[in-house]
């Protein structure tokens, strides 16, 4: 879809609907919000809708950097630890590496 | 399009533009692989992993034929190609090099042991020096003076590399073309010349073993439990197969539990041995004596307990798994006190176990018993008539049998699993009084040689396997000697029992055939075609394996057994593969088993005329208690498992210099470099360089 | 270590077929879409060659290693006069479409030139003989280990990616010089394409002197070059106007809306 083609009213939907969807735990739509809309909040000349998509674009960014904040410290305390807590390590792990403690 | 003419394509295509006449896959012309190449494997306990792993894509290191000790210093320090492989010849296998290339391993890729053609002079064990010393009886509740080999160190020779963890891989190679191409290769490329470092291209090896289990047995049985995974995986099998066991009297199957009335004495025999490598144990004194003796002592009592009713029962049992914390005897004895083995603990009567006994040109066996449970007055009467039989068989054979001191405990033996159930009478027949006296306890030299097992030059194998060695002779003896002792042990009669006489040319046939070759005319005679083409060309490997796989020296004791104890029956090869002695019967399958031996081949001919063989051999399952009760964690019972694997290879070939990849690498990036600034040099002036014709732009060079 | 020797290979095999692509084709989907068309020509006529291949192996005597030799070298043969087949096949469709789309066209003039399907073409089938002949040697390359052990030169991979090279330029050239001859009706340029390309095939049998292999491709390489730079309308006057400089002047000379 391109963007310059859709009027400013369908460009705030499509920007609030991405924004909701992230809600769903989904934080890759807000990953895609703020890329997409990037240009459209900060870059392009004000019009009226722009504020609104500006407070969905920066709450995308915020909380798709929660996500990745959390998601990265518990990547990284599993791939450290997951030896060491044996059995529970075992049961959280979707596939065990063959051949490794 | 199928996948074979697919390759056909792409081997057409090498073949038009690249190879000259012979048309080879690339791959040939760059790797070299080994075929008889006999991996050390991960096996795991409760607590620890041993044995040896690649990474997931093989080890690869430069070759480094070791010399000497001495010349470990240019793989451990001064080499300047590091990793290195290390070919080790089979004198240089010892513990203190093995241990310093472990700890050395972040130059050292892996190890290549050339196998022996002589065994070492000095002994070598890589087994432990008190085998089995957690689970068998001598625990510190059970005498604390015994426990742990207080008194006797059974196995002083032993430098506990099977039981070492290595993290780089470790192949034994047969001594033969392969290690000669590999010798071959290190000698045109690796040598340096006095002091000189060796130039490129170096010939390096590449070894595949990763093993997928990991820790301990307790971590490998979780993993092969937890099933949520896409594609789940199983990373360990338990060690277990089978025990063979025989009666002179029929006993019912299929009713477990007592056996009112009847009194057995258990005469055991162990199956199994180990080395440090993983199909490569040869077992000769370790395990084939003792088993050989058994057989032949079984046969000579067949004509003997057939006519006379003996008032006790005569159980030949053969152990499977001994070597690794006595699976095969814990696994009987737990099913005797679970009333699920044919009899119970209060039917036996007494064991007498044969241990290691070849002879060596000695006339001397040792009759070890438990000093322990010999307190009890009427236990201590029991092996006080069994000893005194023993010696009175022997006499007459002319050599003689002694007590060792009366504090030593039992050497490594299925007895303890019994004596921890409860107090039995039992004696083990042994040739060593204190140490074992074989120099090659559990290793890859304990083979024929080491029995002194040798043939005149020039036989065919056809006549080796008739020619009565000496050996063959001196085992002959102790057969007869444990085939008398068992007799009056029954309760038959002394002076009949003097008839009794084992058959040396049996002896011979079964050593030739468990350590020289199982594939041969006499031992094809007696198996069942299924099995006929399962029987190696080489020396049995007597090593338990996991519980899926019947290894060779079970079906071969199993055919053997039923052979020598049984008779041939008068029975329709369909009936007997039914196990039925005629149409309507169905319950003599309770009390025996029938085998179609394939019997003799008619000459010039490849039918055979089979037989029939009604014997009382079964077998039971020899998996240790643990993976029964899942007690993965079990300090009493053996947990051993062996990981599983995907891939065990090894390959030679030549490496390139740093410096040559690099070259091509550059020429590569110059090469495209340059294509894209000619390229856009020419299509940007394409107009006016290809101007004569009625179109331009047509960019070419 | 070795990805750097798959890299390097891949590199100088198909370094400036890639470039050429870049620049070239892939800007213009019409040129796409002929060059997917003359790979795919391309990789019938080996499919041809191969089943015939496969059934003579299948009867030949295995054993006999003259009767292998003489299976290897009608192979060659056989293979290279089917290539040329073919090409001259797809010159023939290429004519049938090339109306068909003059005919659609709004424009009067053909939206594509034959001079420019014959490069297009041309280098269509070089990538696909390219990628057949080197691809497998590739995926061996990754490997640790290097050609050598029975005794072979260690150059083997490096050859190898050279003498690919040569191939896809060598079918790019051939492909320009054989559809400007079959426009002209120049049956001699035909057969000269079809004698140097079973010469370039029969040099192979050199291998593993690289050398000898090689050095003769290469000047076969510059002169059919040579051949169809001026095919396809250069000269020398014009080369040294482009390296001069003075292709301001001249193209305004000559502009014209492209």
């Amino acid at each position: 879809m391109n963007l310059e083609r859709l009027p400013n009213e369908e460009k705030l939907t499509l920007c609030r609907k991405y924004y909701l969807g992230g809600f769903a735990c989904l934080p890759f739509l807000w990953l895609v919000n703020v890329v997409w809309f990037f240009k459209e909040a900060f870059v392009k000349p004000t019009y009226t809708e722009q504020t609104q998509i500006k407070t969905y674009v920066k709450r995308s960014a915020l909380g798709l950097l929660l996500w990745v904040t959390v998601l990265t410290t518990w990547i990284t305390i599993y791939q450290h630890f997951r030896a060491q807590w044996g059995e529970v390590g075992d049961y959280l792990s979707f596939t065990i590496p063959l051949g490794t403690p | 399009m199928d996948l074979l003419s697919n390759k056909r394509i792409v081997n057409l295509l090498v073949c038009l533009f690249f190879t000259g006449v012979g048309c080879n896959s690339v791959e040939d012309k760059i790797y070299v692989n080994l075929n008889y190449s006999i991996p050390c494997v991960r096996l795991l306990n409760a607590t620890h992993q041993i044995g040896c792993q690649s990474s997931m894509s093989g080890d690869v290191g430069v070759l480094h034929l070791l010399e000497s000790e001495e010349n470990l210093d240019w793989v451990l320090r001064s080499g300047p190609n590091p990793p290195y492989i290390v070919i080790l010849e089979s004198t240089l296998f010892t513990r203190s090099i093995m241990m310093k290339l472990k700890n050395g391993s972040s130059r050292v890729a892996g190890v290549v042991v050339v196998a022996p053609t002589t065994n070492p002079q000095e002994g070598f064990s890589p087994h432990n020096t008190c085998p089995n010393e957690n689970t068998g009886v001598y625990s510190e509740d059970y005498d604390p003076t015994m426990a742990h080999c207080n008194v006797t160190v059974w196995n002083p020779l032993g430098n506990n590399l099977s039981y070492e963890e290595f993290d780089f891989p470790i192949f034994s190679l047969k001594d033969d073309n392969d290690t000669q191409v590999i010798r071959q290769c290190y000698m045109d490329h690796n040598r340096a010349a006095n002091g000189s470092v060796p130039q490129y291209p170096l010939c390096a090896m590449q070894l595949f073993s990763h093993m997928s289990a990991v820790t301990d047995t307790v971590t490998c049985m979780r993993r092969n439990s937890i099933n949520f995974s896409i594609n789940p995986e199983d990373v360990c099998d338990p060690l277990g197969d089978f025990n063979v066991w025989a009666s002179t009297n029929p006993l019912n199957n299929t009713a477990k539990g007592h056996k009112t009335g009847e009194t057995v004495i258990i005469a055991a025999a162990r199956l199994d041995s180990r080395s440090f490598f993983f199909d490569l144990a040869p077992g000769a004194e370790s395990t084939a004596s003792g088993l050989v003796t058994l057989l032949a002592a079984a046969n000579a009592l067949r004509n003997f307990t057939q006519d006379n009713q003996l008032n006790r029962t005569i159980f030949y049992t053969f152990f499977h798994g001994e070597t690794f914390d006595y699976i095969g005897s814990s696994r009987m004895v737990y099913d005797m006190e679970d009333n699920q083995f044919v009899v119970d603990l209060d039917n036996v009567h007494s064991v007498l176990e044969i241990g290691q006994v070849g002879l060596h040109g000695d006339s001397k066996l040792w009759l070890h018993s438990d000093p322990v449970s010999r307190k009890n007055s009427s236990i201590n009467e029991e092996v006080m008539k069994l000893i005194n039989n023993l010696t009175s068989s022997a006499k007459d054979l002319n050599f003689s049998v002694e007590e060792p001191d009366v504090t030593q405990p039992l050497p490594p033996s299925s007895l303890q699993r019994f004596l921890l159930a409860r107090p039995i009478p039992g004696v083990v027949i042994e040739n060593h009084q204190t140490s074992f006296t074989n120099r090659y306890y559990q290793s890859m030299f304990d083979n024929a040689n080491y029995l002194n097992l040798s043939y005149p030059p020039d036989l065919t194998p056809e006549e080796q396997l008739n020619f009565v060695t000496d050996t063959a002779k001196a085992l002959t003896k102790v057969a007869t000697m444990v085939a008398r002792t068992l007799f009056v042990q029954a309760g038959g009669d002394e002076t009949q029992s003097q008839n009794i006489q084992a058959d040396d040319l049996l002896v011979s046939r079964m050593l030739y055939s468990f350590l020289v070759m199982a594939n041969n005319s006499w031992l094809q005679q007696l198996v069942s075609s299924e099995y006929a083409n399962q029987i190696s060309n080489k020396t049995t490997n007597f090593y338990i394996g996991v519980t899926q796989m019947t290894s060779e020296p079970t079906f071969l004791v199993q055919f053997l057994l039923a052979n020598l104890t049984g008779s041939t029956a008068n029975i329709t090869k369909e009936n007997c593969k039914n196990q039925k002695e005629n149409k309507d019967d169905t319950d003599s399958k309770d009390r025996y088993s029938y085998i179609w031996a394939q019997g003799a081949a008619r000459p010039n001919s490849t039918e055979r005329d089979g037989f029939c063989v009604r014997s009382t051999v079964h077998v039971s399952k020899a998996v240790s208690p643990a993976f029964e009760i899942k007690e993965y964690g079990s300090k009493n019972y053996s947990t051993w498992t062996e990981s599983r694997w995907k891939q065990i290879k090894g390959r030679i070939f030549l490496v390139a210099s740093h410096d040559l990849e690099m070259l091509t690498l550059g020429v590569g990036v110059g090469v495209l470099l340059t294509s894209l600034l000619l390229t856009y040099f020419v299509s940007s002036k394409a107009d006016m360089l290809f101007s004569s014709g009625r179109e331009p732009a047509n960019a070419t060079y | 270590m070795t990805a750097a020797v798959f890299f390097g290979c891949t590199f100088i095999a198909f370094g400036p077929a890639i470039a050429l692509f870049l620049f070239t084709i892939a800007r213009e989907p019409l040129r796409v879409i002929f060059l997917i068309a003359g790979a795919f020509f391309w990789l019938v006529s080996l499919l041809l060659a191969s089943l015939v291949w496969f059934i003579s192996v299948q009867i030949s005597n295995k054993d006999s290693a003259s009767q292998q030799k003489g299976l290897l070298i009608f192979g060659v043969v056989l293979s290279v006069l089917l290539q040329e087949t073919f090409r001259f096949a797809y010159y023939k469709l290429l004519k049938k479409a090339n109306e068909g789309l003059l005919a659609l066209s709004q424009e009067e003039t053909m939206p594509i030139s034959i001079r420019q399907l014959a490069y297009v073409s041309g280098l269509g089938f070089g990538f696909m003989s390219g990628a057949f002949s080197v691809v497998n040697i590739l995926a061996d390359s990754v490997g640790p280990g290097t050609v050598g052990i029975h005794g072979d030169s260690q150059h083997y991979f490096l050859s190898s990616a050279f003498m690919t090279m040569a191939i896809i330029l060598l079918h790019m050239f051939w492909g320009v010089v054989f559809f400007d001859a079959c426009e002209k009706q120049r049956w001699w340029a035909l057969a000269a394409v079809v004698t140097s390309h079973l010469v370039v095939s029969c040099l192979t049998f050199q291998n593993p002197e690289y050398v000898a292999s090689l050095v003769p491709t290469y000047i076969i390489l510059f002169l059919m070059g040579v051949w169809a730079f001026y095919t396809a309308g250069g000269s020398l006057r014009n080369l040294k106007l482009c390296l001069t400089c003075k292709d301001k002047d001249f193209l305004l000379a000559n502009h014209r809306p492209r």
